[in-house]
């Protein structure tokens, strides 16, 4: 007992192989009951970088991005938690969160996709911001109902601006945002970019 | 010709029997020098270890969480305060080494999740907090500048679900003017690596808490008897005794009983190189029965024969001893990597901790060890009757 105790007691000094944070749902009954109505139920899987394609998988999802995933909250072995959403057996669509970081803090930026990668919803469920009302309001959030990745693909996230006619151009930042806005813009078109290399591609393959 | 030389030509006369008795003391001593050696590095790095530990005692106020995941359980409620007039009270007890006072504060913020969640903040003072965490080490940044600077330093859990690095800003809930996180700290395996730390006088200033306390961090002096301090707590009004002392009891085991197996086995090393010394001294006066009947028919007093034994086995046990000594230092290495291997948990820093004091104790022992074994041989040779000898030699 005495060992047991000890090697327990010693374990906790011993460094130990801890992943990075991942972004889950706080409630996922309630959550995808409300992002998906008609859904019966639920699977997760824990998705890596590393684990689907390595170096090459990051350089080319940074590549598509146009920005470098850089901190402590952006590294290779991120688990990415992808929730795949049922009505009975059929396959309705996924839910998939990333962190991203805000001015003041941490946002998690969620997006209900349905099957072609094409955004039902749109959720932030963490965001500690002076905007956080504006930028959590459903006006905010319904502005990027019916886009998908194609729809960002003119967004420059270093730059925080979008191509002029693209539809990631039309979105509008709260009027209080004006900081928060590109961190949350940036948060949408990476959360695609990973749903299209870690699901869609794979998927197709 | 001195006494000296004609005891190192005695020893020299059987080389081989003086270099395997020497061996044998030489072991010995190595023996003896690097279990103490071992038994000093153990305390030191298990000592080392305890202090690390931190405080053993937390003192709260009767009720009141003392982490913040019990704190998030209660919905951010239930905070019960102390008044800061306890630290003096609890400073009278001759155990208590240092304290650290420390203010949780939890704020609803309803920015998380889809119905807010609690947002935790500890306030600890700059002072003597960090000295208290030892084992916490930066990723990033420092401890805070000052105890009223709007600072933050974040555990490696706190800053990645934050996305907070050292130089961003970060607001707390209900506060205009936003946080500076100075420090992110590495991966503890503790609660600590979800906790926002920030100054004790800027949470106190920012939640009008002046002179209020939740918890009371002690830390005991090495010999206290704990269970005994923590009930004499207990007559402080309104508080309660969250007891980690569990730990440091079984390290202080830990350190009594590897002295007792140390001063054990060191004291069979003594007991084995005496034997030796007695057995290769008295056999070699035998030997020299008659030779020294003739010494002593020839003027020799019996202090003279006594002198020239006593001093060949002052010798061979001081080269033996040295020679042991030296191969402690030189093998201090593998000694502390076997010892490694073979235990299974050995403290951090250096397991064989060889100085001037152990490695000359150890030296002094084994050549009084052995000046001791050699006392009846002397004695023996000292008492050999001139005539009895060169008549015994005469019949052989």
């Amino acid at each position: 007992m005495k060992k047991v105790f000890l090697s327990l007691f010693f374990s906790a000094w011993a460094a130990p192989a801890f992943a990075a944070v991942g972004c889950d749902l706080n409630d996922p009954d309630r959550d995808v009951e409300r992002l998906f109505p008609s859904s019966t139920g639920y699977k997760v899987r824990y998705l890596t970088v590393k684990a689907a394609g390595g170096e090459a998988l990051l350089a080319r999802i940074e590549k598509r991005l146009g920005d470098r995933f850089k901190g402590l909250y952006e590294t290779i072995d991120v688990p990415y938690t992808v929730y795949d959403i049922y009505r009975g057996t059929e396959p309705l669509g996924h839910i998939h969160g990333v962190n991203q970081k805000g001015q003041f803090g941490g946002i998690q930026v969620f997006l209900a996709l349905d099957k072609s990668g094409t955004i039902r919803s749109f959720y932030i469920q963490k965001l500690t911001s002076r905007a956080a009302k504006d930028l959590r309001s459903k006006e905010f959030g319904a502005q990027f109902e019916g886009l998908a990745l194609p729809d960002f693909s003119g967004y420059d996230p270093v730059r925080a601006s979008a191509k002029p006619g693209t539809p990631a151009a039309s979105l509008k930042a709260p009027e209080r945002a004006a900081a928060d806005f590109p961190n949350v813009m940036r948060a949408v078109k990476k959360n695609l970019i990973l749903m299209d290399e870690l699901v869609f591609t794979e998927k197709k393959k | 010709m001195t006494v000296y030389s004609i005891a190192y030509k005695n020893l020299l006369r059987k080389k081989t029997r003086t270099a395997l008795t020497a061996g044998g003391i030489m072991l010995s001593a190595w023996v003896l020098a690097t279990l103490l050696g071992f038994n000093r590095g153990y305390q030191q790095g298990l000592n080392r270890d305890i202090d690390n530990m931190g405080f053993q005692v937390l003192l709260t106020a009767k009720g009141c969480p003392y982490e913040a995941a019990t704190l998030m359980l209660k919905g951010g409620t239930g905070l019960r305060y102390m008044d800061e007039s306890i630290v003096k009270d609890v400073f009278k007890h001759p155990e208590v080494e240092k304290v650290t006072p420390m203010l949780m504060h939890g704020v609803f913020d309803p920015d998380k999740g889809e119905n807010g969640a609690i947002a935790a903040y500890l306030g600890v003072d700059p002072a003597t907090f960090p000295s208290m965490k030892p084992y916490l080490e930066f990723k990033q940044g420092g401890w805070f500048t000052d105890d009223k600077a709007y600072e933050a330093v974040l555990g490696y859990e706190a800053a990645e679900l934050e996305t907070r690095e050292a130089g961003d800003l970060m607001l707390v809930v209900g506060v205009e003017k936003p946080v500076k996180v100075v420090g992110v700290l590495k991966r503890s395996g503790t609660q600590d690596d979800g906790t926002i730390f920030m100054p004790l006088g800027a949470v106190r200033g920012m939640f009008d808490r002046k002179g209020k306390l939740t918890g009371l961090g002690i830390k005991v002096k090495k010999e206290a008897d704990i269970p005994a301090f923590e009930n004499k707590l207990y007559d402080l009004p309104d508080v309660q005794v969250v007891s980690m002392a569990q730990v440091k009891s079984t390290i202080m085991n830990l350190v009594n009983s590897a002295r007792v197996i140390a001063m054990g086995i060191a004291g069979i090393a003594l007991i084995i190189a005496m034997a030796g010394v007695i057995n290769t001294v008295l056999m070699s006066v035998m030997e020299r029965y008659a030779e020294i009947g003739i010494i002593k028919s020839m003027g020799a007093m019996p202090f003279d024969v006594f002198r020239l034994i006593w001093t060949e086995t002052a010798i061979l046990c001081g080269l033996g001893g040295a020679a042991g000594i030296g191969l402690a230092f030189v093998t201090a290495g593998l000694s502390e990597a076997a010892v490694r291997y073979f235990l299974p948990y050995a403290p951090n820093g250096a397991l064989i901790a060889l100085d001037p004091a152990i490695t000359g104790f150890a030296f002094v022992l084994i050549t009084a060890g052995g000046l001791l074994s050699g006392l009846y041989p002397a004695w023996r040779a000292a008492r050999v009757r001139p005539l009895e000898a060169i008549r015994i030699e005469g019949e052989q």
